[in-house]
């Protein structure tokens, strides 16, 4: 009963969470009507045959007049063999649509993670150290920037300004140019800046809050004391146990920017990955990619809980995992 | 019970304080039966003798036809005052010291004005301010003091001047912000978008913070099994990013704001619940916890006494993120035209002004900047809340 | 089934707005002409009709678009949107096409011809050739794609309803076949109808044996146009998924130097590449065509007068069919304001025509670039009444106002057997309530969303009815709104023909709705008999909004189909136009106008309904 049998036991789970999920899922959908057959159905009348026959005809092609366990038996194993269907929308197969446009979030997803996990808790410490100082005041009010500012709004004035008015970035994203090049370092700068300055400010405001709780704490006025270096201080009594309630606030608060403002930044700065593919999916009614996307994304949030209790556990040696 | 004597700590009667906790009635909750009964009462007047297109409260002269939201808005205000305002005002000493620690931290303080004059004009303006109205003849009309060519606008409601060659209209005192492109005005916009900004705030922090809480604390507190089953279900919810399980609903179902603020009401409480029960994780192992345990002291008594009044600080810090991401979420799908069209919100407006842009970026800026102001607002009010109500980060730093 | 007629008919190229692209999507219909289509003996204005051979442009440089949103499909058995139309008729020409004038022009057939204008004959070139291994374009793939698709009830491929069972198709030679249609009709190119694209039967054939339409659908070849051979002026090199297609120049385009063609098709076309992006943003497209980085890009009409004064671009204004029309859902899910369906009063009807200011509309939110429409049918048509003053104008004038509404109003509850009255200026219903009806319109269309928030004004100022405004994405509109659910016992009604008319008014759709202005719909300028579709009940495929006719619309619509005298034609036309008029079935409202803007260097379009015909022959000018 250690920790590996923890982590066994906390995978397991997750596999369990994908599970439920994906279950919820497809009784949401099999709740509602299917738009294929009722396309099969207007089409046969305007054939001047019989919609109720052509209706059928589809059903069965698609399995959908299979008993109902048996639909959710073949759902789940498609889901689980990635075979996810075909996207009417872009006459291509789903997984085909989702890889292709993942290329371009991972493009600006990776360095905006990057920037935040590295940029937030040093200026949320920084700026605890120097409490009520004007330091603290210029990090508190730029994070409180970043978070206040709505991500799309921020972009589409960025885009006005550096972009149509002073013309320093590409209005419109392309696609041609390659992973590593300046061309896309430019065109990418602004929706990376605009993305890290909206994560930056909760996760640092989180630090900041915490790490102050344990400036103030017994054990650092002991190692002050003791004359530990200062970086020594932070780095290993404030910034570690400040780690454990913020790794609880920021794999969720990354997640949910990912989900939120990726497909926004995504629209206002066009660039064509998962976020904008999954609101063209809704837009067009393209049930097999909004399923395909939505189980995309509660996957990623499944394998980041997952990330995150295990990096608490880790983190935190008072809280004692063996009798969970 | 004497609220008085509770404003001293050494002379309070802690046997009568646990015997209304546990048995009788708080103030708190007799303030919400006082005005739960005149709202339920007015609720089912208005579902039974009035029509579906009367005014509720067409027997005073006041031509409003109150919907479901509105009596939402109305219980989450009246729950907020009794459990928010009243014990302030209940424990006259303790508000004067968070008040002085307060006001110390002075954006916070003009953020508590703004937000008052937020709420105060949202609440008031609508019933004094007639709603927008469309008027093709004027679209794009400039603020006061600016000015837009006038091959950009049809007629202009200002004065038209020439410069450089070109005719040029400018903005009147008639709509001090513009207009949009249907001409309506923005400033009548902005103060029917303060009251849809208040309730989507209220509303779902209220459903959020008391599930949340709720969950969190009973969790920490009770552990093992309890603590198992409330925390794997969490982890679902949690999994299950609620943008787009909204955006799965929307697309099944389709939507409006009430659904919205359900939904996000009901499925965003994971992170407060989480984050309280980590917080009150940590207070558990705490002596006073222990010793009240061995007292014999109730479950309930000890988590309502003891958890949920010692998480506080996490709890406002979590809600002074969560009132912006409402606010956030609903202009996002605003902006997206997946919104609640049918009302006058910010992201509404802001997103009818996206096409006009380059040549009218008021009509996206302003909605936008009373966005951008009212989330800093929440922002600075809970950090400033945060430090007056975390005394020990406050000792150090002096 | 007569109202296979049904195609958006559209000859301009740039069907911008999310409306009429669903429009097209919503018929099922062939996919618009696409107007780029190439071919013609008759030259346009602005591409030089005498430029002699020797002086033909330089082939050379690249030709960038930019749309506002995706296409699904660029296969051409299931193609229903405007926007891919175009993109396929780069690499892939219709049988003809039509030039300013409305001649017929010989684009895969060379000929198609009639003597009594019941049997058409197509004859094809015979230097058509698909890429390897299909080799030469005979009759014999297009019989087959009409017999075993088209007609097929398995298939369901777009065309479908332009091959009804009682239209005979035959193979009469190597390079010739010919159609057989039910009765004469000596407009039969205009309908469309008889539009084909060339596809190897050999591709095709392996799915018709399967029956397999998923197979047939996701066909990697047909989406990915990979069999065009010479059959386009250009080649589909890459089609990156909702972003980015680019086009290369077809060196052995069939039509480069044919005898039949302009001079300009002598060493055409005239770009090396064609690259089409989609810009989702407005502001950002307009952008790039003003800073030249994209040659066109539609001008919405609030931007008409900025770009029009812009030296490096010029915006056409190009006419087209589509109307603004605010529907009126007579259906019995239709009206949720009270009992009864007003609506279905004509009287009605002509009360809420006369409450919107048509004049007043056309000038604030289309800025002029439209004009009031009181008819189904636009004024620039050949077919409109050549004696206008019979057309009653509703919106304008006398016919405008709150007394002309609430007369009119005033008389059909009257006539209603329902109690409703008008309580000071507020229509209220047999239980005292004030009427409040909904209207939809398009999310992110801004132009129709100040359209219809000035008509939920204009219905509160003069009819005394509140009107709540709601955006909603076109497609979830179009299926959950539009289309009624097909009952599970077609047989037992009156009639049902699909899901656009799926029976009588108790057929409804999902969602009750009063009010719609996210659909434009065609008014078939070129052949106004297909409008049948719109006003005679049992026999068309489409009627959302339960519209029963007050006059005599089949048997006109019947006379106009049977007689051959253009003269008597016109004259049964213009009985028609004005009977609409009256009738008011839908509330018709404007008649916009195109307005494209592209690059000043680009020679070729023309401010015409036919603009884009020659698109193979435009090039850039020095």
């Amino acid at each position: 009963m250690g920790l590996g049998w923890y982590i066994t036991r906390r995978v397991g789970w997750a596999v369990i969470v994908t599970f439920i999920i994906v279950t919820v899922t497809w009784a949401l959908i099999t709740a509602a009507p299917n738009p294929a057959v009722r396309q099969a159905a207007t089409q046969a009348a305007l054939d001047g045959g019989n919609p109720s026959a052509a209706a059928e005809r589809v059903r069965e092609l698609r399995g959908l007049n299979a008993p109902l366990h048996q639909r959710y038996i073949d759902y789940m194993v498609n889901v689980y063999t990635l075979d996810w269907g075909w996207s009417t929308m872009r006459s291509q197969p789903v997984t085909e649509a989702m890889l292709s446009a993942l290329y371009y979030t991972v493009q600006y997803s990776v360095p905006w993670t990057l920037f935040t996990i590295l940029l937030a808790p040093a200026v949320g410490l920084y700026s605890a150290a120097n409490q009520y100082s004007w330091k603290d005041h210029l990090a508190t009010g730029f994070a409180f920037f970043g978070y206040a500012i709505p991500n799309f709004f921020f972009g589409i004035m960025l885009l006005l300004l550096f972009g149509v008015y002073l013309e320093w970035i590409p209005i419109t994203y392309n696609s041609d140019v390659p992973v590593f090049s300046l061309e896309n370092a430019r065109q990418l700068i602004v929706p990376v800046f605009v993305l890290v300055t909206g994560s930056i400010g909760g996760t640092m405001r989180v630090a900041r809050n915490e790490s102050a709780e344990f400036i103030s704490a017994d054990f650092v006025k002991t190692a002050n004391a003791k004359g530990v270096s200062k970086l020594r201080v932070y780095a290993r009594h404030i910034l570690r146990p400040t780690m454990v309630p913020l790794s609880t606030t920021i794999v969720g608060q990354l997640l949910a920017l990912f989900i939120g403002a990726s497909l926004l930044v995504e629209i206002v700065f066009g660039i064509p990955g998962l976020g904008r593919l999954t609101f063209r999916a809704i837009i067009a009614q393209d049930t097999n990619l909004v399923l395909g996307s939505t189980l995309f994304f509660t996957f990623i949030a499944t394998i980041g809980n997952l990330i995150q209790d295990l990096v608490y556990t880790v983190l935190d040696p008072r809280i004692s995992f063996e009798d969970r | 019970m004497a609220t008085d004597d509770q404003a001293r700590f050494d002379q309070t009667d802690w046997e009568e304080i646990d015997e209304s906790v546990d048995h009788g009635l708080s103030a708190n909750t007799k303030v919400v039966l006082a005005g739960l009964v005149p709202l339920v009462l007015l609720y089912a007047y208005d579902y039974t003798l009035v029509g579906q297109y009367e005014p509720t409260f067409g027997f005073v002269g006041w031509g409003y036809s109150v919907t479901q939201l509105d009596w939402l808005f109305a219980l989450s205000l009246l729950l907020f005052g009794a459990y928010g305002a009243l014990p302030l005002y209940q424990a006259p000493r303790m508000t004067k010291y968070y008040w002085g620690e307060f006001k110390r931290n002075r954006p916070a303080v003009v953020s508590l004005a703004f937000l008052a004059g937020i709420f105060t004009m949202g609440l008031l303006g609508p019933l004094v301010i007639s709603p927008p109205e469309t008027d093709i003849l004027i679209p794009y009309q400039p603020p006061l003091g600016f000015t837009i060519g006038m091959e950009s606008v049809v007629e202009c409601a200002g004065p038209v001047t020439e410069a450089g060659g070109q005719r040029v209209c400018h903005g009147s005192l008639a709509h001090p912000f513009g207009t949009t492109g249907s001409g309506k005005d923005i400033f009548r916009s902005v103060v029917y978008g303060m009251q849809i900004t208040m309730k989507i705030a209220f509303i779902t922090t209220l459903i959020v913070v008391t599930i949340g809480s709720a969950v969190g604390t009973v969790a920490a507190y009770g552990g093992g099994m309890v603590d198992e089953i409330l925390m794997r279900y969490v982890d679902i919810q949690q999994s299950f990013p609620t943008f787009i399980a909204y955006l799965l609903i929307l697309y099944i179902f389709g939507g409006g704001i009430a659904l919205f603020i359900l939904l996000f009401g009901l499925f965003s409480w994971e992170g407060t619940a989480r984050y309280v029960r980590s917080n009150a994780l940590a207070k558990v192992e705490e002596e006073y916890v222990k010793a009240t345990q061995l007292t014999g002291a109730s479950t309930y008594h000890i988590v309502r006494r003891h958890l949920v009044p010692n998480t506080a600080s996490s709890i406002i810090t979590d809600v002074t993120l969560l009132i912006p991401a409402f606010i956030l979420f609903e202009a996002q799908l605003a902006f997206l035209g997946l919104g609640d069209s049918t009302i006058p919100s910010w992201g509404q407006v802001l997103a009818g002004g996206r096409d006009a842009l380059p040549y009218a970026p008021w009509v996206t800026l302003i909605p936008g900047l009373f966005i951008f102001f009212t989330i800093l607002a929440f922002n600075f009010l809970g950090d400033a809340l945060l430090d007056a109500l975390n005394p020990q980060a406050e000792a150090e730093s002096e | 089934m007569d109202g296979s007629r049904f195609h958006s008919e559209g000859a301009n190229s740039r069907r911008i707005s999310r409306r009429r692209w669903l429009e097209a999507l919503g018929v099922g219909g062939a996919a618009a002409l696409a107007g780029c289509s190439g071919g013609g003996n008759e030259t346009a204005t602005s591409t030089d009709s005498s430029t002699p051979r020797d002086e033909l442009p330089e082939v050379g440089g690249t030709y960038s678009r930019t749309v506002s949103s995706p296409i699904q499909t660029l296969n051409p058995i299931y193609n229903t949107e405007d926007g891919a139309g175009d993109l396929i008729s780069y690499a892939l020409d219709y049988t003809y096409a039509f030039t300013p004038g409305t001649e017929v022009l010989p684009q895969t057939a060379g000929e198609f011809t009639t003597d009594d204008s019941q049997v058409w004959v197509y004859s094809l070139r015979d230097n058509l050739q698909f890429s390897d291994p299909y080799g030469q374009v005979t009759a014999e793939d297009y019989t087959y794609l009409i017999n075993e698709i088209h007609k097929s009830d398995w298939a369901a491929s777009a065309n479908t309803d332009s091959w009804g069972s009682d239209v005979n198709v035959e193979q009469t030679g190597e390079l010739e076949f010919q159609i057989e249609l039910p009765s004469a009709d000596p407009f039969y190119p205009e309908t469309y109808d008889p539009l084909l694209y060339a596809i190897p039967k050999d591709l095709v054939q392996p799915y018709v044996e399967e029956q397999d339409t998923e197979g047939l659908r996701q066909d990697t070849e047909l989406n990915e146009l990979q069999f065009t051979g010479n059959l386009g002026a250009y080649t589909l090199d890459t089609w990156e998924r909702g972003n980015k297609l680019v086009f290369s120049r077809n060196d052995d385009y069939y039509l480069s130097g044919a005898e039949d063609m302009p001079q300009l098709f002598g060493n055409a076309p005239y770009f090396e590449t064609i690259e089409s992006e989609v810009v989702q943003e407005q502001s950002s497209r307009l952008a790039q065509l003003k800073t030249g980085e994209t040659d066109v890009a539609a001008v919405p009409p609030a931007r008409y007068d900025e770009f029009d004064n812009l030296n490096d671009v010029t915006v056409y204004k190009q006419p087209q069919p589509y109307n603004v029309v605010n529907s009126y859902n007579m259906r019995d899910n239709g009206w949720n304001a009270g009992p009864g369906n007003l609506f279905r009063s004509r009287t009605f009807r002509q009360g809420l025509a006369c409450a919107v200011d048509k004049e007043r509309l056309v000038r604030g939110v289309y800025r002029g670039l439209a004009t009031p429409e009181f008819t189904w049918q636009p004024e620039w048509s050949k077919w409109y009444p050549d004696d206008a003053s019979q057309i009653r104008t509703f919106g304008v004038g006398d016919l405008y106002g709150k007394e002309a509404t609430q007369s009119r109003i005033k008389e059909a509850i009257d006539a209603s057997e329902y109690d409703y009255s008008y309580d000071g200026d507020r229509l209220v219903n047999p239980s005292g309530d004030g009427v409040t009806l909904e209207i939809y319109h398009s999310a992110g269309q801004n132009t129709e969303k100040q359209a219809t928030e000035f008509i939920a004004q204009e219905f509160s100022t003069n009819a005394g009815i509140e009107v709540n405004v709601n955006a909603i994405q076109g497609s979830e509109f179009a299926e959950t709104y539009w289309k009624q659910e097909v009952p599970e016992n077609p047989d037992e009604y009156e009639w049902s023909n699909g899901a656009y008319n799926a029976g009588p008014r108790e057929v409804t759709s999902q969602n009750g709705w009063d009010m719609s202005m996210v659909l434009g719909l065609n008014t078939y300028p070129l052949n106004p008999l297909t409008n049948s579709v719109f006003f005679t009940v049992e026999e068309s495929f489409y009627n959302p909004y339960g519209y029963v006719p007050e006059w005599n619309a089949p048997e006109l619509f019947q006379q106009a189909n049977e007689t051959t005298s253009e003269e008597e034609l016109q004259s049964i036309f213009s009985e028609i136009f004005v009977e609409i008029s009256e009738a008011q079935p839908l509330g018709m409202l404007a008649l916009d106008t195109d307005t494209p803007g592209y690059s000043s260097d680009i020679a070729g379009p023309e401010e015409n309904f036919f603009s884009g015909w020659n698109f193979p022959g435009w090039y850039r000018q020095e």
